[in-house]
């Protein structure tokens, strides 16, 4: 890195020799930053360079990147990468009040005018159009003067907001051939008619959350399709589909395929290859299962096919990983909010213990684990962990045993509503814990069923808006089954699946046409956060795969029909 | 339910400013809008990057000078720039970097947990003196409020940096990308060094 305004003023001489350098070049023979200067590295070997270039800012010698921002801020290409703005599609980005153009050869080859072609009657096409200014054609040479100068071909300066970068010659041809790659190829699954989809089901789930995941995406898939063939035998309506979706996206309709998976989960990748061999599909929509889905992220992630949002308890946790947007992190996230809530209250334990009884199932396993991380990153000793094991119910002597031996400010019990009748007696047992916390939803239906005297003295994490707060979405989410008795599903999928057919929607109409899988995540990542049915608030950002990112920590009021009442503010890992 | 969303489409354009990218400004000349703004800082416990509790009306309101900033760490646009210049801004300080405190603050506190914020600092090789703060999303929303920096998203933002002079106590407001130059010349114009 250059740290120094010396050093930038040496950049930017070496900078100006360039451009002497590209000019001469423009003069005589145009300089090729193409193949001619790669001879020694395989397309292959290019791609990978440039794609470490593009994404992470280091050189193919493997040093960072040189760049300076805002006219004299000198970074770091890695902490400054060309993906941090144009995005892994090279389409572009919006954020805020800065829009940047994108950056993949396909476009920069081509004129920039004031509309986009074949859509200039478009109010959205036309509205993005109109706001970045034209320029010429880009050629290899002007690219590389934008890349080390900041000046388009059209001579003006875009150095407040792009980086310029210090790239020799034979690294400058290596990003423009990547640049090139970027967006370049339709994305399959993506025809003139058509818009292919698929939905993974894993064979033995409830039946009842299998039709409540697909009723709303069948919903809205069979909303879009009507109105395109409504729209090819009315004049009317084809006017307000064209003005609303462009004529591309509105003569495409699009289909949802079931794919089964049936057997052990080790045998599922033979079956989604299968089922993608026989029909290629640009992205899979939700998907259900109750137990693993490693296998289907895995193979989304190696065949960089994105999946909108699955119904999953147990998604992958990965920070790098690309290709599945997840709801949250699944039950492990209530782990996860429990210890953040308790070290946010750590003056009233100081030194007192902390004891985490946890069902020895996947379901306790998850939310033991996600606690056990996120309290060791607070830097507090470890809880004492007691693990019940199959069979083995927490009962009211254990847990006099554990409040009597351990003598704990804090309690908590990851086990389903059985583990309820234990605290029985726990108003009149001395030395309670202060706080005693449960799951919500590990509690299930038992939560609403407990006796008034011990409403005060339990707390719960739940990861879901209130349910009376959450009335005022009914009426929306429940659109998605017209003329079906709504009680015949799962009020929690169909509110799922419902954001997830709306997710689907929004991206598509602000893709402009682009229908390229990475632009398709890119394009959900600059999505505002909303509000929909279900959960406090959703939404991702560039880069984060998890939506709906907390919990509350929540008591069962008084009465004969008690709510539940918030005890904290919405608490994150 | 796509048909239903279509009336809100061109929403996302409507917000769009190519004011900052290929405005034809001059290479290294900065524009930014300054105002001097009377800040009550609300009484709130926000948490840095080391997962300590720090208390957000004493961490700005000390002897030191302070700039404060509101980033958060996936953002792709706005806030590396900013981060650029705190980084710079620190580097060009040396060993004054004492001298100042550095305050970044997250607008997407969901996200940005101690981990994430250690990370982030890392990523811009911050020294010491530098903090990023997160808290309940109510905390952050009055922070920002107070600051008349109030984003009902996070992708909703702005380039906001502000100065509080340990003098009058009073705060410079610098809206716009700013040069590493500009930066350190509000910095000293209002009781740096």
């Amino acid at each position: 890195m250059m740290h120094s305004s010396q050093t930038f003023t040496a950049f930017m001489t070496k900078v100006a020799i360039v451009h002497v350098a590209v000019l001469l070049l423009l003069v005589g023979a145009s300089r090729s930053y193409g193949a001619a200067d790669q001879q020694a590295l395989s397309a292959e070997e290019t791609y990978k360079l440039g794609e470490r270039m593009y994404r992470e800012g280091i050189l193919p010698s493997g040093e960072p990147m040189q760049a300076f921002v805002s006219g004299d801020v000198p970074v770091s290409g890695t902490s400054f990468t060309c993906v941090s703005c144009h995005l892994r599609s090279g389409l572009g980005s919006i954020e805020g009040e800065v829009s940047t153009p994108p950056a993949n050869g396909r476009i920069l080859y081509l004129p920039r005018e004031p509309y986009i072609k074949g859509y200039e009657h478009v109010p959205s096409y036309h509205n993005y159009a109109v706001y970045f200014p034209t320029r010429p054609a880009y050629t290899d040479d002007t690219l590389a003067e934008l890349i080390t100068s900041g000046v388009d071909p059209a001579g003006r300066s875009v150095i407040k907001a792009m980086p310029i970068y210090d790239l020799n010659d034979q690294d400058m041809a290596i990003l423009i051939a990547y640049l090139k790659t970027l967006s370049a190829q339709p994305s399959p699954g993506v025809s003139d008619s058509e818009i292919k989809f698929a939905t993974v089901i894993v064979e033995g789930t409830d039946p009842v959350a299998v039709a409540s995941m697909l009723a709303p995406l069948e919903f809205g898939i069979a909303r879009k399709n009507s109105l395109t063939t409504a729209s090819s035998a009315n004049d009317r309506v084809a006017r307000m589909g064209y003005n609303m979706l462009g004529p591309d996206l509105l003569q495409k309709k699009f289909s949802l395929t079931r794919w089964v998976l049936k057997g052990p989960s080790s045998t599922w990748r033979s079956q989604l290859d299968a089922y993608y061999q026989a029909e290629p599909v640009f992205a899979l929509l939700g998907g259900i299962s109750a137990g693993d889905w490693e296998p289907v992220h895995r193979f989304c992630e190696e065949n960089q096919i994105p999946d909108l949002l699955p119904i999953v308890d147990y998604p992958v946790i990965s920070d790098h990983d690309w290709y599945t947007l997840y709801f949250s992190r699944g039950v492990r996230q209530e782990g996860e909010s429990a210890a953040r809530y308790l070290h946010g209250m750590y003056d009233l334990i100081k030194d007192r213990a902390i004891v985490q009884v946890s069902r020895d199932s996947r379901e306790g396993r998850a939310l033991a684990d996600g606690f056990r991380a996120t309290w060791a990153d607070t830097g507090h000793p470890a809880a004492i962990d007691i693990v019940l094991k199959e069979g083995e119910q927490f009962s009211q002597q254990r847990l006099q045993q554990i409040i009597t031996e351990l003598k704990p400010a804090a309690l908590i019990v990851w086990d389903d509503g059985a583990a309820l009748e234990a605290f029985a007696g726990l108003p009149d047992m001395a030395d309670r814990p202060g706080v005693i916390l449960a799951s919500g939803t590990f509690v299930g239906k038992a939560l609403w069923t407990i006796p008034e005297q011990l409403r005060g003295l339990l707390s719960f994490t739940y990861p879901y808006r209130l349910p009376q707060d959450d009335i005022r979405f009914d009426a929306l989410a429940l659109k998605v089954l017209p003329g079906k008795k709504t009680s015949d599903y799962d009020q929690k999928i169909i509110r799922q699946s419902y954001i997830t057919n709306e997710l689907l929607g929004k991206a598509l109409m602000d893709m402009r046409g682009e229908y390229y899988r990475d632009f398709f995540f890119d394009t959900i990542g600059m999505m505002p956060d909303a509000y929909y049915p279900l959960y406090e608030r959703v939404g991702f950002g560039p880069g984060q795969r998890y939506a709906s990112k907390g919990c509350f920590i929540v008591q069962l009021g008084k009465g004969e029909n008690p709510q539940l009442e918030r005890r904290s503010e919405w608490v994150t890992r | 339910m796509m048909v239903q969303r279509l009336t809100r489409m061109p929403r996302i354009f409507t917000i769009l400013l190519a004011i900052l990218l290929m405005a034809g400004s001059d290479a290294g000349a900065s524009k930014y809008k300054r105002s001097i703004e009377n800040v009550v800082i609300p009484d709130v416990v926000l948490v840095n990057q080391q997962g300590e509790k720090v208390r957000l009306k004493s961490l700005l309101e000390s002897d030191q000078p302070v700039l404060v900033d509101f980033i958060y760490a996936t953002c792709t646009t706005i806030c590396p720039i900013l981060s650029a210049g705190f980084a710079n801004f620190q580097r060009e300080l040396g060993p004054e970097t004492k001298n100042a405190r550095l305050v970044s603050i997250t607008i997407d506190p969901e996200n940005d947990t101690p981990a994430a914020m250690k990370e982030y600092l890392e990523r811009y090789q911050a020294q010491p003196g530098w903090d990023f703060l997160t808290g309940s999303r109510q905390d952050v929303d009055r922070v920002m409020k107070a600051f008349n920096a109030y984003f009902r998203s996070k992708m909703d933002h702005q380039p906001l940096s502000f100065i509080r002079s340990q003098e009058d106590g009073k705060w410079i407001r610098l809206y716009g990308l700013m040069s590493s130059s500009d930066l350190m010349k509000e910095f000293q114009q209002r009781g740096g060094k």
